[in-house]
């Protein structure tokens, strides 16, 4: 699903992101990310989503070659990876059910499918009750179930997650973990890069630890350290 | 794959959430475009109350409306040898006429005096040396030959007027320029301040996949809508000159020389499509602007 070849990403002032990575994700895979702050998780999740280019080495993702898509084609890419954000981005003005048809509008489809896929998504993560209820009314945990609910609501091939449980308490954690194996278990390839050592530990998942822009370990159903 | 409603909606938000500079916005455009609306008029007035006096004719041989052929022959033979004159142009009696009725259309109890057989065909000259003493001596020839009627002079009032409004209409011409880059400036200024706050939205819309297009469009669209409210103040501005300023001064008794003065409605029509024209010129210029240089896709 996702394989990386090579791949060197350095940013202003010859700061080297990523040094040199080969890595093959395979469909279906839940993969920790783990390392110290500004080892490169991030840039890792960004290469992935087009958001940057690597200046050696190609990426590709669903067997197509991403760093040779041209810009109008990037949208499309994206309508295929869903992304969870540490903050969540929820639109304070917007409801549950907004915030997650938002998704789905911008990308241009009807009311029909809103109308049938939003309140699916919300079941799914448990918001059916709240679906009116604007963010702000809402936990941490639950405005994190809406952000996923986002992100997984155009059945995306691949979630991609960046410290989705960074904000939050320990118990809620444990929940928003749980969500994100449920859809692991659909069949959908999870990226998550976190610091969290407790869920790396309990969840016995693939571990890929950065060290300095480079793969210092992959281990299948890692620990954290 | 836009959606119409949703566009609409973004586009309204967008203007409602950034109402007063919105506001300031349009009246900054639609001020400089009534600059240039009324620069316009003005010019398109000037010329119609001097319009045989255009381009350098400083004199005007009238013939008599019954002058024969041999009569008219020998004043452009005249016309032709005399070194005093660079060149004229003959306005045959339906020219005339026809000139004659737009500048009285708004007097039926003139027209209805006159019919084409009474009114007189003219030479319209321009001498080589445009300095009034000689234009004098050169319109003294032709004075009392037979079939002239008689010999007009743009006169210095007639190149006052048209110095004055060339003048004034340098001044609005150049304000108005500025303020129309201004306009640009404060539409490019309004989609910032619109894209800053909706930074979080567009982020999302471009991790979701939502197409460049998708994003930009009503950015652009409350730009154009900012351009064309601009233009109706403008046009309103138009209307509101013609009808107390310019219609004034051709109704006014005792001004015989602005009897001419006078915008009619192709020419208003041509002014206010201008005037539509450089509106959404200046915002898509505006607007283009923004999004390059705020909205990072």
């Amino acid at each position: 699903m996702i394989k990386m070849e090579k791949v060197t990403k350095v940013f202003k002032g010859d700061v080297v992101a990523l040094r040199d990575v080969t890595i093959d994700i395979g469909k279906g895979e839940f993969v920790f990310l783990v390392g110290p702050s500004g080892s490169g998780k991030s840039t890792f999740i960004r290469l992935l989503n087009r958001e940057d280019v690597p200046e050696h080495g190609r990426i590709y993702v669903a067997g197509r070659d991403i760093g040779s898509l041209s810009g109008w084609r990037v949208p499309f890419l994206r309508r295929n990876i869903g992304y969870v954000f540490q903050d969540f981005k929820l639109l304070q003005k917007k409801t549950v059910a907004e915030n997650v048809a938002f998704a789905l509008e911008v990308i241009g489809k009807g009311p029909q499918v809103i109308n049938r896929q939003v309140p699916a998504i919300l079941e799914l993560v448990g918001l059916s009750r709240k679906m009116d209820r604007f963010p702000q009314e809402l936990s941490g945990g639950e405005q994190q179930r809406v952000s996923i609910a986002r992100a997984f609501v155009n059945r995306p091939l691949i979630l991609l997650a960046d410290e989705p449980t960074g904000n939050l308490d320990p118990t809620t954690s444990v929940g928003i973990m749980r969500l994100l194996e449920r859809i692991n278990e659909i069949g959908t390839t999870v990226v998550m890069a976190t610091h969290d050592r407790s869920i790396v530990d309990s969840m016995r998942q693939r571990v890929v630890e950065l060290d300095r822009g480079m793969v210092v370990r992959d281990q299948a159903r890692g620990v954290y350290e | 794959m836009f959606s119409f409603r949703y566009v609409m909606r973004e586009t309204g938000q967008n203007l409602w959430r950034n109402i007063l500079l919105a506001v300031a916005t349009v009246v900054t455009v639609g001020v400089s475009l009534a600059m240039f609306g009324g620069f316009m008029l003005f010019q398109v007035a000037v010329d119609s109350a001097t319009a045989r006096w255009q381009d350098g004719v400083e004199l005007i041989v009238w013939m008599n409306a019954d002058a024969d052929t041999d009569e008219d022959s020998s004043v452009r033979n005249q016309l032709d040898e005399s070194p005093g004159v660079q060149r004229w142009e003959y306005v045959d009696r339906e020219e005339s006429y026809e000139e004659f009725r737009e500048f009285f259309e708004d007097t039926p109890e003139v027209l209805d005096i006159f019919t084409a057989e009474g009114v007189p065909p003219y030479y319209r000259v321009v001498p080589t040396d445009p300095d009034p003493d000689v234009v004098e001596e050169l319109g003294s020839q032709f004075k009392g030959k037979p079939g002239v009627r008689t010999v007009t002079f743009a006169g210095d009032v007639i190149r006052d007027v048209q110095n004055l409004s060339n003048r004034a209409g340098r001044v609005l011409f150049v304000g108005s320029i500025i303020l129309l880059g201004a306009s640009t400036l404060l539409i490019l200024n309004t989609l910032a301040v619109a894209i800053s706050n909706r930074r979080t939205e567009i982020e999302i819309m471009r991790l979701v996949g939502a197409t460049k297009w998708f994003i930009r469009v009503p950015f652009m669209l409350e730009g154009l809508v900012q351009g064309l409210f601009g233009a109706v103040v403008a046009m309103i501005s138009n209307a509101l000159l013609r009808t107390y300023v310019i219609d004034q001064f051709s109704d006014a008794d005792g001004l015989q020389l602005l009897a001419g003065f006078k915008v009619d409605d192709a020419a208003m029509l041509r002014v206010n499509l201008l005037v539509v024209a450089i509106a959404v010129g200046v915002a898509v210029i505006g607007s283009n602007l923004a999004v390059a240089m705020h909205l990072n896709e």
